[in-house]
């Protein structure tokens, strides 16, 4: 009876249901049914004001019959039977569970809680769902925040993005137009130098003689050519290329805009990274275009010129060379080849022949001192004295180096100097006898570059110039840079070919002495060609592809690359060259040398006339 | 104390005493540049030196003439002329006594390092030096015509 004893498993509101229903005293109000298996609410008003508090805690009839409704129980309805009112009362409500019945009290613990019918959802909704509708606003609006959150510092990225990438394609562009900048300045300084050394032609009158000679040669035709185009429009082609420079950008900013427009959408969706990977490889695609452009812009004679301007080595190799050694560097060593032949030194291999201004008063040191530049290869313009000096220097007439004598009539050669530096940069190397601290220093004050004491010796000189005309050395052939201008091995080609004559040369000087007719006239006469063929590399060199380069080549011995011309050499290296009979068809052979030949045994006096009686 | 050029030529080694008036090294500097004359194995450097000698003679005059006006600054610049070329062939005695000219002509001692303002005094020390300079030319020059000889001689 006591409910305390009852299994735990029966649900409080059933056992007080049930407990309620023993009380006798509210038969009246609330009571079994008739058979025991129900029970009647009597009196509707009298329940819910009296009894329901005592037992529930409550006084809500409908809350009442909704726990009735949880755990299953079932209101009996009256009108079943048709038109006979309830046994109980019209107003009785007669409530039924399986399991609940009178003296029964083993069953109450098959009432349970039954979990929500889907029919009872209608009442679920009208409790939950406002908690939850809240709790999903709530989640909503912070959601919402996150994304405006994610979406304001996803424009900001973008903007960054794109601010970088804007900036990478401006400095890309700046690195264009410095190479593009860079390769004009290099142009246009070679074409002025070619210019420059065309006027200083000029200063040397049997350059102008052989001038119209050496036109005829199909390779200095085409350096004629070339090097008219150059200096003419140097400044022009600059501009052209900063057009072509910005259609480039022209051409690539659609790509930007692109990449710009294609980061839009991710902000509103979260494809980010499919437009950023988008976005890079644009930038990859623009910048290898660049690159691509970039090669060809830089060097797109490079090829023809041989003149690669990534290599500053290369400058000595621009084209203008190419007259100046037709013209005056083979004349003159047609001429005084011979002197050079006993040379104990090696020829100083020059690209060119360096351009000398001796300037002196006196004869015998004029005459020694171009003798002794002549046999380094040198090609060489006498004043004699320093306001002939600077007349040569005002008419355009270029050197690479200028001897200069300082104790002078008419205009000494400080103050020529001080003048000449005035427009002039030339190296200009002071050659005195006033050697004292004091002078030189006064040498240097007034523009000199250094000093070179008298009576200066053949070595002195030479190690004079090649201090100061370094520059014009060329390059060993393992330095040679990787090439984007296929001539350079060529170019590197020849300090070999050429070290080897003079090497074959000098080595000639002894066996030929031995014979006893080292001054033999006859036995020298064939060395002139050879001292042809030292310039003649030259020209085919920069007007023609590698191979007609080497071929232009007799010999080739000492150079690694050589071994592909091997074939191609005219005649076998070494002694063999030396006979005159040798030499001669050897030359006749290439018909290019055979005319510069020509050009050669036109050419007549040196402009120093030394050496010859007097 | 002589001093021989053992000639370029090899084969003949021909030697010649230039005895203190040529310093070889710098005289051989020129003969090498004779080195495949075609006309003639030595006509580079005889034109050199017989050209010098020929300076020489026409500076000397010059010097005469500029010690009869007293100019010292003439002296100087034609002492100094001659001084270079003479010391570039190696003629080591004539450039000894064109720089003691130069210097003098400048109001200098005979070392250059100290001024001399006694015009007289150095007028009378170019004077002498005068005269034996063109000793020594004369003396170079007959060297030179019997090793040239010598030479022509050879071939």
């Amino acid at each position: 009876m006591d409910i305390a004893g009852q299994n735990n498993n029966s649900s409080d509101f059933v056992r007080k249901l049930y407990k309620m229903l023993e009380d006798p005293s509210y038969s009246s109000v609330v009571r079994w049914g008739d058979d025991g298996d129900s029970f009647v609410v009597l009196e509707n008003e009298k329940f819910t004001k009296h009894i329901l508090p005592k037992h529930f805690k409550h006084s809500n009839f409908a809350s009442f019959v909704r726990q009735l409704n949880k755990y299953d129980f079932h209101k009996v309805r009256q009108n079943n039977e048709d038109g006979q009112q309830s046994q109980y009362g019209a107003n009785a409500w007669e409530f039924k569970h399986p399991e609940f019945k009178a003296n029964s009290k083993d069953t109450l613990d098959n009432i349970r809680r039954k979990a929500p019918a889907p029919r009872k959802q209608g009442q679920v909704s009208e409790e939950l769902p406002i908690q939850q509708i809240d709790l999903m606003n709530q989640q909503i609006v912070a959601q919402a925040q996150q994304i405006q959150m994610l979406e304001a510092s996803n424009h900001e990225l973008r903007i960054n993005h794109q601010t970088v990438v804007q900036e990478l394609v401006r400095l890309h562009r700046t690195v264009l137009n410095h190479d593009r900048i860079m390769q004009d300045v290099m142009k246009y300084l070679n074409s002025v130098d070619a210019q420059q050394r065309r006027n200083s032609k000029t200063l040397f009158p049997n350059a102008q003689e052989n001038a119209p000679g050496s036109n005829l040669t199909p390779t200095s035709q085409n350096i004629a050519a070339a090097d008219d185009e150059i200096p003419a429009s140097p400044l022009q082609h600059a501009q052209q290329l900063m057009q072509e420079y910005n259609a480039d950008s022209q051409l690539n900013f659609p790509g930007l805009e692109q990449i710009s427009t294609a980061y839009q959408p991710p902000a509103n969706s979260n494809g980010v990274r499919g437009p950023g990977s988008a976005h890079s490889s644009g930038s990859m695609g623009y910048s290898k275009l660049s690159d691509g452009q970039l090669e060809q812009i830089v060097y797109p004679m490079g090829a023809n010129n041989g003149i690669d301007p990534m290599y500053a080595e290369h400058l000595p190799n621009i084209p203008y060379p190419m007259p100046g050694k037709e013209a005056d560097g083979a004349e003159l060593r047609g001429k005084y080849a011979e002197s050079r032949k006993k040379s104990n030194y090696n020829d100083p291999n020059w690209v060119r022949s360096p351009r000398i201004l001796l300037v002196e008063d006196d004869p015998t040191c004029r005459q020694i001192g171009a003798k002794f530049l002549y046999s380094f290869s040198c090609v060489i313009d006498t004043a004699l004295d320093g306001l002939e000096a600077v007349s040569k220097i005002q008419e355009g007439g270029k050197y690479d180096l200028i001897l200069m004598d300082i104790i002078m009539p008419n205009l000494d050669g400080v103050s020529a100097c001080h003048i000449i530096r005035q427009f002039d940069r030339t190296p200009i190397v002071a050659m005195t006898s006033n050697i004292r601290s004091d002078d030189i220093q006064m040498y240097f004050q007034h523009g000199m570059d250094d000093v070179l004491p008298k009576p200066f010796t053949r070595k002195s000189l030479l190690d004079m110039l090649e201090k100061h005309l370094i520059h014009m050395k060329k390059l060993p052939s393992g330095m040679d840079p990787p090439p984007t201008a296929g001539v350079n091995p060529s170019l590197t080609t020849q300090p070999s070919s050429t070290h080897s004559v003079r090497d074959d040369m000098s080595a000639a000087a002894s066996p030929a002495g031995s014979t006893g007719t080292w001054n033999s006239p006859s036995q020298y006469s064939g060395v002139s060609p050879i001292a042809g063929t030292m310039g003649m590399p030259y020209n085919t060199t920069y007007m023609d592809s590698n191979n007609t380069a080497y071929q232009s080549q007799p010999h080739t011995p000492l150079v690694p690359r050589g071994a592909m011309q091997a074939a191609q050499i005219a005649g076998p290296p070494g002694p063999h060259r030396r006979g005159p009979s040798d030499m001669g068809p050897q030359d006749m052979n290439q018909a290019k040398r055979q005319r510069v030949s020509g050009n050669f045994s036109g050419s007549t006096a040196m402009p120093v006339p030394m050496g010859r009686p007097q | 104390m002589s001093l021989y050029i053992a000639h370029a030529n090899e084969a003949s080694h021909q030697e010649f005493d230039f005895g203190d008036n040529v310093d070889v090294g710098t005289f051989e500097q020129i003969l090498d540049m004779d080195e495949g004359e075609e006309d003639d194995g030595h006509e580079f450097s005889r034109s050199i030196v017989f050209g010098f000698l020929e300076q020489a003679e026409t500076t000397f005059v010059k010097m005469e003439r500029a010690l009869k006006e007293n100019d010292l600054r003439q002296l100087s610049e034609l002492g100094h002329y001659l001084k270079g070329s003479s010391a570039t062939l190696g003629f080591t005695k004539v450039k000894d006594q064109c720089e003691k000219i130069q210097h003098w002509g400048a109001r200098k001692d005979e070392t250059g390092s100290n001024p001399e303002t006694d015009d007289k005094k150095n007028l009378k020390l170019i004077n002498e030096s005068l005269k034996k300079v063109r000793e020594n030319v004369e003396e170079v020059n007959n060297l030179m015509v019997k090793y040239y000889k010598q030479l022509e001689g050879e071939e």
